[in-house]
């Protein structure tokens, strides 16, 4: 399976909160299930209203420091949901990372990604050797690789199925 | 190289001799604690997975803190019953129900955290436990089905090193300095993925109670995580709960590496006020003194221990809240809350007209204490953004102990200085009417 994920890219700024930024949490009607059209309808909304309506799956998220921090899972399964295929950021706090990872979604850790690309362009991220390329410019940078546990957790799309091919081989 | 003592922690759990940063590595964590809140997504890894078992449940510590009662119009008792129900199916013994207190806290109360321990934790506040030297480690959905197999992955933290100096000056506390901190490094990515160690002679002469005030807001400057060394107070303490459990007392080494280091004199702090809505916007109290609040919160994992009831007790004891003021006093565990009636605290928290409530986190995420639009509250909280506490038009301060306790008196934001200066009129009962 490729580790290779291409998208077009959405970009935000430095210290995008992740419970008054990405998502508004405390408008979530219910903490305990996730309300996926909810969901989706705040992802962005007060950052980039035409978001929404705009996406598309397979894009990417790029952002600069501190990218949700005080995460709950909330905006994770958010970004998801819109079809967001990776984030790639200057920095983040590892329990946020695997949050995302948990329901599949990959957050790269990337220094200098906020000047390797803009709004629109496209980009593509490897996940298993860490390269990050801007299409157009053909510019680079290397993040640091996923390892083979990130990689079997994000190819069986989370944690849950990663652990059950794991467990239970027999029944896959 | 040298080896710091998060590493140590980390390079035990994995098997390993050494570690480095950023190194990934499979660890079988001592411990994995649990709150209610998120108990559905809990429960729905593990009905994903398809396994209805847990390796050792032993290693599992239930706790309800979020949500401290089931109240009428919330969903909340159906995941009080569904926790309680997998933890005695699956002979989990550390189950601790509604009104025990929050993780921060039975974690070191009862012995759980003991030093050179990790613990895998749904919250990275609970580096508070960091206090007698056990280390946590935030994770998410999985945190219960981590024991399923005992093991999990985790990416070594880089290790900053912060070194405290200095005595805190009257009318400061260590939440003071925690703010200052967080202002200071909030929006930077310094400490973006390290455990900070607090080291240096200032941490003598801090009580315990306070080290876990700074320890649980350490992840607000950006940290995942964060220790201190075990003194002999701290080292007390905890070989008193380990109940002879096993404990590994580390060191960092002298070479050990530090991606970060810095240093505060606590002599140059000054009461501080953080400005709604980010967490980096600490103001001394002078610039924001006066303006009017509607409701006044003591609790949180950062200032719901002995030492913060005291504080606030200090200010309130003889005087009343003001009218115009609803506050709330939320003691952290069971333990504080009966040592806070031993020592006559709620005495003085009912004569001055606060609402003290069962021990667990709920004023600080919005569970009870809910604020209208335009209101504005102070408290110890942990966040400050819209809609934290209720309407997204209320504004939330957050401060020290002192400065929530001054300003419900006031019925305004107010410098604690003066009200702590005052010689404390004798406290007397009142005669029953």
């Amino acid at each position: 399976m490729t580790t290779r994920i291409s998208g077009r890219v959405w970009k935000f700024g430095d210290n995008i909160s992740a419970d008054d930024g990405i998502i508004q949490y405390s408008q979530v009607p219910s903490l305990d299930t996730f309300d996926i059209p909810a969901l989706k309808a705040m992802c962005f909304a007060e950052l980039a209203p035409r978001f929404r309506a705009e996406v598309r799956t397979g894009d990417i998220v790029v952002a600069g420091r501190n990218f949700g921090h005080h995460s709950h899972q909330h905006a994770c399964v958010a970004m998801k949901e819109c079809g967001i295929a990776a984030c790639v950021v200057e920095s983040t706090d590892s329990a946020f990372i695997r949050k995302a990872l948990n329901i599949g979604l990959p957050i790269i850790v990337c220094p200098g990604i906020t000047a390797l690309v803009d709004q629109g362009e496209l980009l593509e991220a490897d996940l298993a050797t860490g390269g990050i390329r801007n299409v157009a410019t053909t510019a680079m940078l290397c993040a640091r690789p996923f390892s083979a546990r990130m990689l079997e957790i994000w190819c069986a799309g989370g944690f849950a199925s990663a652990m059950r091919r794991k467990l239970l081989p027999a029944k896959e | 190289m040298g080896q710091t003592v998060a590493q140590k922690i980390v390079a035990r759990a994995a098997g390993r001799d050494t570690v480095e940063a950023g190194d990934y590595v499979t660890v079988s964590p001592d411990y994995t604690c649990c709150q209610e809140l998120a108990w559905q997504t809990r429960k729905r890894m593990m009905q994903e997975i398809g396994v209805d078992r847990v390796a050792r449940p032993d290693k599992v510590i239930m706790v309800v803190d979020h949500t401290t009662s089931a109240a009428m119009g919330s969903s909340y008792h159906v995941n009080h019953r569904e926790m309680k129900d997998f933890a005695f199916r699956h002979g989990v013994d550390n189950f601790f129900g509604a009104g025990s207190g929050l993780r921060h806290l039975v974690l070191t109360e009862k012995g759980f955290a003991r030093p050179g321990l990790l613990v895998f934790s749904d919250e990275p506040n609970i580096a508070s436990i960091g206090v007698v030297g056990a280390l946590n480690i935030a994770v998410s959905s999985e945190v219960v089905a981590t024991q399923i197999a005992d093991e999990n992955w985790m990416m070594v933290p880089k290790s900053a090193r912060i070194t405290l100096d200095g005595r805190l000056p009257f009318g400061t506390l260590l939440r003071d300095l925690a703010q200052i901190l967080i202002r200071d490094y909030a929006r930077t990515d310094t400490l973006s993925q390290s455990c900070i160690e607090f080291v240096g002679p200032a941490i003598a002469g801090l009580s315990l109670d306070e080290r876990q005030s700074l320890l649980a807001c350490a992840y607000h400057t950006g940290a995942d995580t964060a220790l201190m060394p075990v003194d002999a107070p701290a080292l007390a303490y905890a070989r008193e709960r380990a109940q002879r459990r096993p404990f590994h007392l580390l060191e960092s080494d002298t070479d050990a590496v530090y991606v970060h280091e810095a240093a505060y004199d606590l002599a140059a702090v000054s009461p501080m006020v953080t400005v709604p809505p980010e967490l980096h916007g600490a103001v001394p109290v002078e610039d924001v003194a006066g303006l009017a609040i509607h409701q006044a919160a003591l609790g949180s994992c950062a200032n719901n221990r002995l030492d913060d009831l005291r504080a606030a007790a200090a200010i309130l004891r003889g005087r009343r809240v003001d009218r115009a003021v609803t506050m709330y006093i939320t003691p952290g565990s069971r333990a504080v809350y009966a040592q806070a009636a031993t020592e006559g605290l709620l005495a003085v928290f009912m004569e001055a007209g606060a609402t003290v409530l069962a021990p667990g986190c709920t004023t600080c995420w919005g569970y009870e204490g809910v604020l209208s639009d335009g209101e504005v509250q102070i408290s110890t909280h942990q966040m400050n953004y819209h809609g934290r506490n209720g309407s997204r038009s209320a504004r939330s301060y957050l401060a020290s102990p002192y400065v929530v306790a001054a300003s419900a008196v006031a019925g305004r934001i107010a410098d604690p200085r003066p009200l702590l200066a005052e010689p404390a009129r004798a406290w007397q009962p009142r005669e029953p009417r």
